[in-house]
């Protein structure tokens, strides 16, 4: 890491009432025992011009971003699983993250909401902003957190509730509506939003779990923007579904783009190369090329990228 | 030839490597339409004209066939990067093979027609064109094969050369024409053989800039072809 990362870090040392600086090495924080960097204040992200040695090729930066990450390293106990990953994500834009299996895009993925923290000695270095917030600062609850970042995985996960409660969850315990009918229209504008209305209305109160697998995970969409997120992670969305149902997902993202910011991994490039504006390539925990869709898909800067995506190695 | 291979998929390294065989033989055969055809007019030989017209039917089944290995490997590969580059640069080069098929097809029933046997002149023009257009287009196949850039950029210059050549060729045509207009019919078949021989030198021009864009330069722009020129000079 640079010297303008490491001066950032020392200014950030909190200390205690008697003004002595806290021991700067990891401390337990959060669920599971995450370990992070001490974190007092909320220092402003460090741009990537300010720093040095960047392996990655390609625009990792952009401009007006919702997430800035600047060199996160992730350890599952001794293994180093993400080294000195950085990049930003942009507004109303699907970031895809693609690579060979165990190149770091889920663990990324995983950071960018703190789940992580849910893995027993996983550490996480480095920062993450979220709007110019830590969101490993202390004062961040990791539940706001996750309401403000939703995600969708692999394998649809409805609650074994109500078409109607699934959707309505997450608006509820976050006490966002102040009446039934609050909430009726909340679950009625996600479902829409998910493109699932028309097939769900007349049975709403018919368990979630009863949907075929498309339908499914597009619930777990709706159930994700019901509670008004600004970005929304997709760990391989669709890799559970139909082509048509995946065609439907997909078209649903081009949607969603319009309010929000999505990252996805997916394991299908064609998959990445139709939803998303932007294309990060991982490789052994590395980021190793970022830039527009049209160009990585083209013209590859980096002969890793070349060669994974057309297949001469993975 | 690397660009062609390397794939997890042997398959896909046998469908492009195929593909590019395939279009190196259509080349060849494209070469000896051009060859041949040009020969029949200088030397006003039907019978070499009408084996131009027959072989034509061959290069028109490689088009044919080759389009469709083309789709094929399309919709099965979906490649993407270097090999989408190399598959739609392969799809057009085979385009141009079958342009300058046409072109020798043109010289040829121009013989069949039996319009009028051009002067010693105008053969000794043709011919010299004809052999500068047979070199450039070798030349271009002889890249296309290797996948040889620097020889791709050489042949895009050297077009320009034909260009002269023909400019050249087309004014001592007309000056003949006008010094004896009776045979005036015959000066303008010339003309029109002189040009497919010309537009034969464009698409070999052509095939030498997908030799580029396989090998990862952006279409070649001037720049690229003016430093080439630029090094020939020196």
């Amino acid at each position: 890491m640079n010297d303008a990362v490491n001066d950032v870090t020392q200014d950030r040392k909190p200390k205690d009432a008697a003004g002595i600086p806290e021991e700067p090495h990891r401390r337990h924080i959060g669920e599971g025992g995450l370990n992070l960097k001490p974190s007092g204040r909320t220092p402003a992200p460090v741009s990537l011009e300010q720093r040095s040695g960047e392996k990655t090729v390609g625009q990792a930066s952009v401009e007006n971003a919702v997430f800035t990450c600047r060199d996160v390293n992730v350890f599952y106990g001794a293994k180093h699983a993400l080294r000195n990953v950085s990049i930003d994500v942009g507004r109303r834009q699907v970031l895809a993250m693609i690579g060979p299996s165990g190149c770091g895009k889920s663990t990324f993925l995983r950071c960018l909401n703190r789940m992580n923290d849910t893995i027993p000695g996983a550490r996480v270095t480095g920062s993450i902003h979220l709007d110019k917030t830590d969101i490993h600062d202390r004062q961040q609850d990791v539940v706001q957190l996750r309401a403000r970042v939703g995600m969708v995985f692999q394998k649809p996960n409805p609650f074994p509730k109500s078409i109607y409660e699934n959707v309505a969850y997450g608006p509820r315990i976050h006490g966002m509506t102040r009446s039934r009918a609050d909430l009726d229209e909340i679950v009625c504008t996600s479902l829409q939003r998910a493109g699932l209305w028309d097939e769900v209305k007349d049975r709403l109160k018919r368990p979630g779990t009863g949907l075929s697998g498309g339908q499914q995970q597009r619930l777990c969409i709706a159930r994700a923007i019901a509670v008004q997120p600004e970005v929304i992670l997709m760990d391989e969305p669709c890799s559970a579904l139909d082509p048509v149902a995946t065609a439907r997902v997909e078209d649903l993202i081009e949607q969603l783009r319009a309010s929000y910011a999505i990252v996805i991994v997916t394991h299908s490039m064609q998959q990445a190369a139709r939803v998303s504006q932007r294309t990060a390539y991982f490789h052994m925990g590395s980021l190793i090329e970022v830039g527009e869709t049209d160009k990585v898909f083209t013209n590859p800067r980096h002969r890793l990228t070349e060669d994974y995506i057309t297949g001469r190695f993975g | 030839m690397d660009m062609l291979e390397g794939h997890i998929s042997k398959a896909f390294d046998g469908a492009l490597a195929g593909l590019h065989i395939r279009i190196v033989e259509m080349g060849g055969l494209v070469l000896e339409q051009v060859r041949e055809a040009a020969q029949a007019y200088t030397e006003w030989r039907v019978d070499s004209a009408e084996r131009v017209l027959q072989r034509e039917m061959k290069v028109n089944a490689y088009d044919a066939s080759l389009d469709e290995e083309q789709l094929t490997l399309l919709a099965r590969r979906q490649p993407v990067a270097g090999d989408l580059r190399a598959t739609i640069a392969m799809s057009k080069a085979v385009g141009e093979l079958e342009r300058a098929g046409d072109e020798a097809k043109k010289i040829a029933r121009n013989v069949l027609a039996q319009g009028g046997r051009p002067g010693p002149a105008t053969s000794r023009d043709v011919r010299h064109i004809g052999q500068l257009a047979v070199s450039l287009l070798r030349a271009s196949l002889e890249a296309f094969d290797r996948l040889d850039t620097s020889l791709a950029l050489e042949v895009i210059t050297q077009d320009e050369d034909l260009d002269l050549e023909y400019k050249a060729g087309l004014r001592r045509l007309l000056t003949r024409a006008m010094e004896d207009p009776r045979h005036f019919d015959v000066t303008l078949e010339a003309a029109f053989v002189l040009k497919s021989l010309e537009r034969v030198g464009d698409h070999a021009r052509n095939l030498a800039r997908q030799v580029c864009s396989m090998g990862g330069h952006s279409r070649p722009t001037d720049d690229l072809t003016a430093t080439s020129r630029a090094s020939r000079l020196t």
